[in-house]
């Protein structure tokens, strides 16, 4: 790697490590618009921590813990050297970039992955336990990992060599098996067989949608920055993948339902550019596009899985994440070039090593991150309580939204209560009742105005 | 040019096309916001399907159509060679950047390109018809007219030798003249005459020009393909057009209707932007002013045509992007300065002869846009059908999804229309005391229903 400085990679880092901070909004508009009216604050509020928790975390120990030296050079974990950033000053490099935007570049990662979790138990945790949980997480689970991965010292990256450059295992993976275990922890909610994902609001979630592809593309190149033309290959690739993958999706959806909806093509985006996240620069336009379309056309199987296990993955995590992320490694591992790695996939002749080095990775990452999360999920459970009891939010509940929408049902519905016991002590006639009922109908503030 | 990687360069080229991509998304909601309730998710993805299938697209053949080879030197279309990117491996350079994200640049630009259309057809296009459109278009109309403008030997550019920097004809005049096309074919809304749009979200539209605006930066000085140069001119030409035109477009609106608009304010932004698109790296940013200025006069008299004309331009795709990207692309034949652009416009001692080799790219363009794409109309009408059934009542999907979960509120009105079927005594104020007991006791058990709904509904959110 180049040791001197480089302008412009290092203005990339900058303009990728925004982008990917703007993706934590943007997962929270996602699933925000998803959930129920009464649980939208609470999902954007679940999201909103992790930014604060994770930045001071990060700042604090888990950037030293991530990418400082390695302790006793197993490539477990990292030391306490750099601590609240000591010894990292203004010229401080990591390759051709400022140290400085190469921690927060991955800071944001760690946000985003602890995010990520929140879908999975989305509208029955505590807020208090989230953020215990949150904390936790990010120190004894998430960071190890990155060590692992994406620390040059890291077991996977140096002493089994398997390919992930922008975290298919340690962001993808995790937090999908993290999903799995924290919704076994947590509980289904009582109507969980019936209910599918109805969004309260699904122009929010295309908000969010859009705020996450467009991140998606400094998530995916930013680890790239080394090799001259990988990051721009892997920019293109997620594009690609992310089109096959809407187009994977909606087969799937189309051929099981006789209709694609946009929630559908959504999260077939979603998951073409989880596909792509361990090797998008290592792969050729054409298998980024094929292995896109196979992950939407997978996954869209995937999440109907959790019916069948019974365990209450509420917005898909594990489905999408966790399997997306699987499958791209395993893809790596067959269709890597090898041009920015040196490490070819069985398909342009490295033989089966590579892809057993990305078995091994997926294999021990998905474990730990699974067991790991239900021991923190269970003992967070048991000391500060991570299910939220049932109604229990609906006293400090804020208005969401203050629109003609909210108002005008909630005049139906004081109206179809009645005012209860008139002064003469007989119950409101149920004629009248229903006839203020019709006009607040007619009153339909889209009628109105036509 | 220099032909070595420039990590700058590429480090902008790959932020713009970022930007430009999430230009559709933006599309999509300041589109989406201003149709009603129902037709919002029909908006929503008719923009995003551009972005599955133009992408798919554009890496099976379209790049090469557009920037491969020139076929015979005639500055007409592409060679296929460089089909599926064949060919283009990590260390391709087109300039000093790596051709795969020039490539992804300029698919951004068709992305947007098609998905602005879809304004013009705004809730009665059947999906099938629109997905159809969306890849015949792509390839017949758009593709060509981009290796005419944007490739090196493409013949507006080497033969005609007009200027056009960042694709005020491949883009804005081409979607204007399509859009006039399709919504020509696939005829009026029912109640065109007497209905104006009302957006069922305004906010939604502010957050889509948000996005437009942000991701314009990169569509307009992402086109110098480098960092120094024309790029920040052209990236402070875009805001100084944006703003001239939110200047010019209110003054018409408070001179015609006593007032100004939200709609009109946001609409106005993006006429700027349309304008300044082909003459942000040939204008000083007077000229840019000017021509923002002169685009949101324009286009708040444009989008009144479709009244006067009778075609159903449901979202002034014709009056914001034909009309701003004519005056653009002739704004160019007036201010170009030899600094910018090495040409000369009219007031600045060029006399006419950039101006009317703008005025041929403008023609030839719009009637070959407005030609081709009026036969692929025309072609999916007659044969998987383009236009939904009359009133379009029966949305596409919305048994499936909904934009707002306001379900309850809907049943109860289904309820309540039911109930009004089987018992007609009890309509009205007068018809429900003349019922006397047995109204009552339907009534009763109607109440007793509706709040045991209710009860439900509420313990579900």
């Amino acid at each position: 790697m180049p040791q001197i400085f480089d302008s412009g990679n290092s203005a990339w880092l900058i303009m990728a490590a925004a982008m990917v901070l703007l993706m934590a909004p943007g997962l929270a508009f996602f699933y925000g618009g998803m959930v129920k009216t009464s649980q939208v604050i609470a999902m954007l509020k679940m999201c909103f921590g992790c930014v604060v928790l994770v930045s001071i975390l990060w700042f604090a120990v888990g950037y030293s813990l991530a990418f400082g030296k390695d302790a006793g050079g197993l490539g477990v974990i990292g030391s306490f050297d750099h601590v609240f950033m000591t010894g990292v000053g203004l010229t401080s490099r990591t390759g051709s970039v400022p140290t400085v935007t190469f921690s927060v570049f991955h800071m944001s990662f760690a946000i985003v992955t602890v995010a990520l979790i929140s879908g999975s138990v989305a509208g029955r945790a505590k807020m208090k336990g989230w953020l215990v949980f949150a904390s936790v997480w990010t120190l004894l689970v998430y960071v190890p990992m990155a060590h692992w991965v994406f620390s040059p010292d890291g077991w996977v990256a140096k002493q089994l060599g398997a390919v992930d450059f922008s975290g298919g295992t340690v962001v993808e993976l995790a937090s999908g098996a993290a999903g799995l275990a924290l919704a076994a922890v947590a509980g289904r909610r009582e109507d969980f067989e019936r209910q599918t994902i109805r969004p309260h609001n699904l122009p929010l979630v295309v908000v969010g949608l859009a705020l996450l592809w467009f991140g998606w593309f400094g998530f995916n190149t930013g680890s790239s920055l080394g090799v001259p033309g990988a990051a721009p290959m892997a920019f293109v690739n997620t594009q690609f993948a992310a089109g096959a993958a809407m187009a994977g999706w909606a087969v799937t959806s189309w051929w099981r339902t006789r209709q694609v909806g946009l929630l559908d093509i959504s999260m077939g985006a979603v998951t073409g550019m989880v596909a792509m996240t361990p090797a998008a620069g290592d792969l050729t336009p054409l298998w980024a596009s094929v292995i896109g379309f196979l992950a939407g056309l997978t996954c869209a199987f995937a999440i109907s899985w959790k019916y069948r296990f019974g365990v209450d993955d509420t917005l898909d995590v594990v489905g999408i994440h966790g399997w997306g992320g699987l499958f791209g490694m395993v893809m790596a591992g067959l269709a890597a070039t090898g041009v920015m790695t040196g490490k070819k996939g069985l398909f342009y002749g490295g033989g089966w090593s590579l892809l057993g080095k990305q078995l091994v990775a997926v294999l021990v990452i998905g474990l730990f991150a699974f067991a790991m999360t239900a021991l923190i999920g269970k003992v967070v459970d048991l000391t500060v309580g991570l299910r939220q009891s049932p109604h229990a939010a609906e006293e400090e509940h804020e208005q969401v939204y203050q629109n003609d929408w909210d108002v005008q049902f909630k005049e139906i519905a004081d109206a179809l209560r009645g005012s209860g016991i008139r002064e003469d002590g007989k119950e409101e006639d149920p004629s009248v009742l229903l006839e203020q009922v019709r006009r607040l109908l007619e009153a339909d503030p889209e009628q109105l105005r036509e | 040019m220099p032909s070595h990687l420039d990590t700058g360069n590429t480090a902008w080229l790959m932020a713009s096309t970022a930007m430009v991509l999430l230009m559709t998304p933006g599309l999509a909601f300041f589109y989406g916001g201003m149709v009603k309730t129902k037709h919002v998710l029909v908006m929503l993805k008719m923009s995003f399907v551009c972005l599955a299938l133009v992408t798919v697209l554009w890496l099976a053949i379209g790049y090469s159509l557009a920037f491969g080879k020139d076929v015979n030197g005639w500055g007409l279309i592409g060679t296929p060679a460089h089909w599926m990117m064949h060919d283009i491996g990590m260390n391709s350079l087109t300039g000093s950047i790596p051709t795969v994200i020039f490539s992804a640049f300029q698919m951004a630009f068709a992305i947007i390109t098609v998905a602005l259309i879809s304004g013009s057809i705004a809730g009665r296009a059947t999906m099938r018809g629109w997905l159809w459109f969306v890849v015949a278009w792509t390839l017949f109309v758009y593709v060509p007219m981009a290796h005419w403008v944007f490739a090196p030997d493409g013949w507006i550019t080497a033969h005609l030798g007009a200027r056009d920097f960042a694709g005020g004809m491949p883009v804005e005049i081409n979607s204007g003249a399509a859009g006039l096309a399709v919504a020509i074919v696939v005829r009026k809304r029912k109640d065109f005459e007497r209905e104006t749009i009302r957006p069922h979200n305004l906010p939604l539209v502010v957050i889509g020009l948000a996005l437009l605006w942000f991701g314009w930066f990169g569509f307009n000085a992402g086109s110098a393909l480098e960092t120094g140069g024309t790029a920040p001119m052209a990236f402070l030409n875009t805001q100084l057009a944006a703003c001239g035109a939110m200047v010019g477009w209110p003054l018409i609106e408070k001179w015609r209707l006593g007032h100004v608009e939200m709609l009109g304010v946001a609409s106005a932004a993006v006429a700027g932007m349309v304008a300044i698109t082909p003459a942000c790296g040939e204008v000083s940013p007077i000229g840019a002013l000017v021509i923002g200025f002169v685009a949101g006069v324009v286009c708040a008299f444009a989008i009144n045509l479709k009244l006067k004309l009778r075609y159903d331009d449901t979202l002034d795709v014709v009056g914001v992007h034909g009309w701003g990207g004519v005056v653009g692309v002739l704004g160019i034949g007036l201010f170009a300065t030899f600094q910018m652009s090495g040409k000369k416009g009219l007031f600045y001692g060029g006399g006419l002869d950039l101006l009317w080799r703008q005025a041929v790219g403008v023609v030839v363009c719009a009637a070959f846009s407005f030609g081709v794409t009026w036969l692929i109309a025309k072609a999916i009408e007659k044969t998987v059908g383009f236009r939904a059934a009359e009133e379009y009542e029966d949305v596409p999907g919305a048994e499936e999804e909904q934009a707002y979960d306001d379900e309850t509120i809907a049943e109860i009105r289904e309820r309540l229309a039911q109930a009004r079927v089987a018992v007609p005594v009890a309509v009205g104020g007068a018809g429900t005391t003349d019922s006397a007991s047995g109204g009552v006791g339907v009534d009763a058990e109607l109440l007793a229903e509706l709040r045991r709904l209710l009860e439900r509904r509420e313990q579900e959110k």
